[in-house]
């Protein structure tokens, strides 16, 4: 990982000033970098894609509330996991948070330990998430050299069609298929057929083409 | 009816009274009666009595005369001869009162009649018997013929009475008396006889006598006739008119149905009737206990029982129908403050059960509240002991731990007080409060729920608001129903409208005034009078108790209360409570 990339960070989000500080000085005392936010505006109107790391939320809050946040959070370029903290246990919002991809639906009064693992998870699934956004960022930037053209005809390639049937298809003559396909496993740096439908797969192309015959 | 006295004769008119009257009670018919009176003491010369006898003669010559009555005191003669000539016909009956001999030709000429004596022996012994102290007994009496006849009877009596000395006045003039009589030693009472004429020549009727001396008298007077009764004479065993002429009218009826009076002997009655003067007992003080019980007192006083036995019979009756109308009154009132306690005691307990579903509903909110602050606690404490764990703690750090734990473990028993005044069970309590206060921590109990409804609370309270008598608990319970009311009325509001306002202000009357203002789906026009009826709700859940129990302790509040529908949207609840002071 980059050296200068920002080092994880807990954002913790509570309109309560005083269970805010605590679990500030928690998190702070367990050895995390922490910052504070009494409103999920107050958090959004800082969130940058260079963040990075988890946040903790109340789920009652004025303005938006916890799963409000959530959802704008999933939404943005910075997709942090979400931990929800809540004064009381309520399973209708529980399992909506739950389905929306939270981390984990804590409450208050559990122990610190419960809260600390949540998070180590949380920071896990994160740099995960992050890493994984990175390179099909990285692909992304690749794909996007292509031409139109050899884009055509990898689409063609990873629904397994042979050589002949594509020039066939596309009304061009075999040779200059095998050019395409030799420019853009070049461009795309993959050896292989799997290896090109994995990654398409992974980018989520082609997805809504019928399938051919 | 002939009479020997005058007609002024107080004897005379007694006895003419009660014959009368007896024989007319006794009758079938009705019986006229003539009066004549010799008047013979005034007028005791021969001439007089034959002017007289003419004058009978004359006048009633042409009546038709069913019978004589003769009622004669000096001598028999109007008894005997003087009807004998001028009635011949006639029947006699004769009452006498005195103490004559009866002249043996009477009862030859037919007639009959009743002779009562005076009852000496009887006075006598009532005297000794209400007076056992007396020494000595003044006699008055006359010169008569038939004083005298009286006279000798007493002393007769006197023999028979041992330490008692008699001392007869009958040398004095009677004018002479009233001075003589006013300084008499103790243990000396004075027997009045009759004085027909005293030494002076002068004539007295008892009644007269008694008159005269009684009053300046400072001894006790006894006296034989009934006629003297009523001077403030003691009394005595006494001619009684009534008697005598009850018994003379029986036997003059008996005469005038055709019974021979020749064949009916002439009655002697020695037996007088015992009566005494209530007047003169007190005033000699003679206890009551002394005298017989056969005796008769006269005078006394009508007790107020006696004198007004109808007035107080029916002042009782009504009385008594009085109080039991008012008990029945009071009995109906009781039961019905009765019935009205068992109301406001039923109306409690559901206030509490209200107040117990009120804290149901806010349960989670109140849940959260708590947790907040204990959550904090908690994380604080973790922080602590990670602190602690280090090399060189930040003791600054871990000192301001400890401050925001306590913090946060007072603000947690404020959440639980506020819940447990709302929980307990409780009367009417009525204490001077302040208003302001009590809607600032009312808004806090239902902020959170608000909160979690995306509904804003505001408040606004007139500055210089007074305080008002009343229960806190209640009255926090009243307007946390009314909150709670108007925040389910706009559920299905706009966020952006859900708007909820507390104001509280003071009347141009200077009472306090609350309202409790939403901006929801208001009251349906025709509802709008029923909304504090029991169990009348709009709400698929609600139990319609909570507006009624509210008008009920705004009622017990001395206070009014009312929904009306605001005239943009939503609905305004207005309750009025009175100032402490």
């Amino acid at each position: 990982m980059n050296p200068t990339a920002p080092i994880p960070t807990i954002y913790i989000l509570d309109d309560d000033a005083s269970f805010l500080k605590s679990a500030e000085r928690l998190l702070r005392a367990a050895g995390h970098p922490v910052e504070a936010f009494e409103s999920a505006q107050d958090f959004l109107k800082k969130l940058s894609p260079e963040m990075c790391g988890c946040v903790v939320t109340d789920l009652e809050m004025p303005g938006l509330n916890g799963l409000e946040l959530q959802e704008a959070l999933r939404k943005s370029a910075n997709p942090m996991p979400v931990i929800f903290l809540s004064a009381q246990g309520d399973i209708p919002k529980t399992v909506h948070a739950m389905r929306r991809g939270a981390e984990d639906f804590l409450t208050k009064l559990g122990p610190k330990e419960e809260l600390l693992e949540a998070i180590k998870r949380a920071l896990a699934r994160d740099a995960k998430e992050r890493r994984q956004r990175g390179r099909l960022q990285e692909l992304r930037t690749k794909f996007a050299e292509l031409s139109a053209r050899e884009l055509e005809v990898l689409g063609h390639v990873v629904r397994g069609r042979l050589n002949k049937q594509i020039a066939d298809d596309l009304g061009i003559n075999e040779r200059t298929v095998k050019l395409h396909r030799t420019n853009l496993t070049r461009t795309l740096q993959v050896q292989s057929v799997a290896e090109l439908t994995r990654l398409t797969e992974e980018l989520g192309l082609f997805k809504s083409e019928p399938p051919a015959e | 009816m002939l009479f020997s006295e005058g007609r002024e004769s107080p004897g005379s008119l007694m006895l003419e009274q009660s014959l009368r009257g007896e024989m007319q009670r006794a009758s079938t018919n009705e019986i006229e009666f003539y009066a004549e009176h010799l008047d013979a003491s005034r007028f005791s010369d021969t001439n007089h009595y034959h002017l007289f006898q003419d004058y009978l003669g004359k006048k009633y010559a042409s009546q038709h005369l069913d019978l004589i009555v003769a009622v004669p005191t000096r001598n028999y003669s109007i008894v005997g001869e003087l009807p004998n000539l001028v009635f011949p016909n006639v029947p006699v009956v004769f009452v006498a009162v005195n103490e004559l001999e009866v002249p043996s030709n009477l009862s030859k000429l037919g007639v009959t009649g009743i002779i009562q004596r005076f009852d000496l022996r009887g006075t006598v012994g009532l005297m000794l018997q209400l007076q056992p102290d007396t020494r000595r007994v003044i006699v008055i009496g006359g010169v008569s013929e038939t004083d005298h006849a009286t006279l000798n009877r007493i002393e007769e009596v006197a023999h028979t009475v041992e330490g008692v000395q008699f001392e007869y006045w009958t040398n004095r003039p009677i004018a002479e008396l009233p001075a003589a009589v006013k300084d008499l030693p103790e243990g000396t009472v004075i027997l009045l006889t009759t004085v027909q004429q005293d030494v002076a020549g002068q004539r007295y009727f008892m009644s007269q006598v008694a008159q005269m001396l009684v009053p300046v008298a400072n001894v006790p007077v006894y006296v034989l006739g009934a006629s003297a009764l009523g001077s403030g004479a003691v009394g005595g065993a006494l001619v009684n008119a009534e008697n005598l002429g009850t018994q003379a009218a029986k036997l003059a009826s008996q005469v005038l149905t055709g019974a021979n009076p020749k064949t009916l002997p002439i009655q002697v009655d020695t037996k007088g009737t015992q009566m005494v003067d209530w007047h003169a007992l007190q005033r000699w003080h003679i206890k009551e206990s002394r005298v017989p019980v056969d005796c008769d007192i006269r005078y006394r006083p009508e007790t107020l029982w006696e004198e007004h036995r109808n007035l107080i019979l029916i002042s009782l009756a009504v009385f008594i129908a009085q109080a039991f109308t008012i008990a029945a009154l009071l009995t109906q009132r009781r039961q019905r403050r009765l019935a009205e306690i068992e109301v406001l005691n039923q109306r409690m307990e559901l206030a509490h059960v209200s107040r117990v579903s009120t804290m149901g509903q806010l349960a989670s909110a109140l849940a959260h509240e708590l947790n907040q602050p204990l959550g904090a606690i908690l994380r604080n404490a973790e922080a602590g002991e990670l602190f602690l764990q280090k090399d060189k703690p930040d003791l600054t750090e871990i000192r301001a731990i400890f401050g925001d734990i306590r913090k946060d473990n007072e603000r947690a028993g404020n959440v639980i007080n506020r819940m447990r005044s709302l929980l307990k069970r409780r009367s009417l309590e009525s204490d001077p409060l302040d208003f302001h206060g009590l809607i600032e921590e009312t808004i806090q109990l239902a902020r959170p729920d608000a909160q979690t409804r995306k509904i804003s609370l505001t408040m606004r309270v007139a500055p210089e608001l007074p305080l008002v008598l009343g229960d806190r608990v209640h009255l926090q319970q009243v307007l946390l129903n009314l909150m709670l009311n108007g925040m389910d009325a706009m559920k299905d509001c706009r966020p952006a409208d859900r708007l909820l306002s507390i104001i509280a202000r003071v009347t141009d009357e200077g009472i306090v005034e609350v309202v409790v203002k939403d901006r929801g789906t208001g009251i349906i026009a025709d509802k709008v009078s029923r909304v504090f009826d029991p169990f009348f709700t709009t709400k698929s859940d609600g139990m319609g108790m909570g507006l009624a129990i509210s008008q009920t302790i705004i009622e017990a509040h001395g206070g009014t209360i009312r929904a009306e529908n605001n005239p943009d949207r939503g609905a305004s609840f207005i309750f009025t409570l009175q100032p402490a002071d």
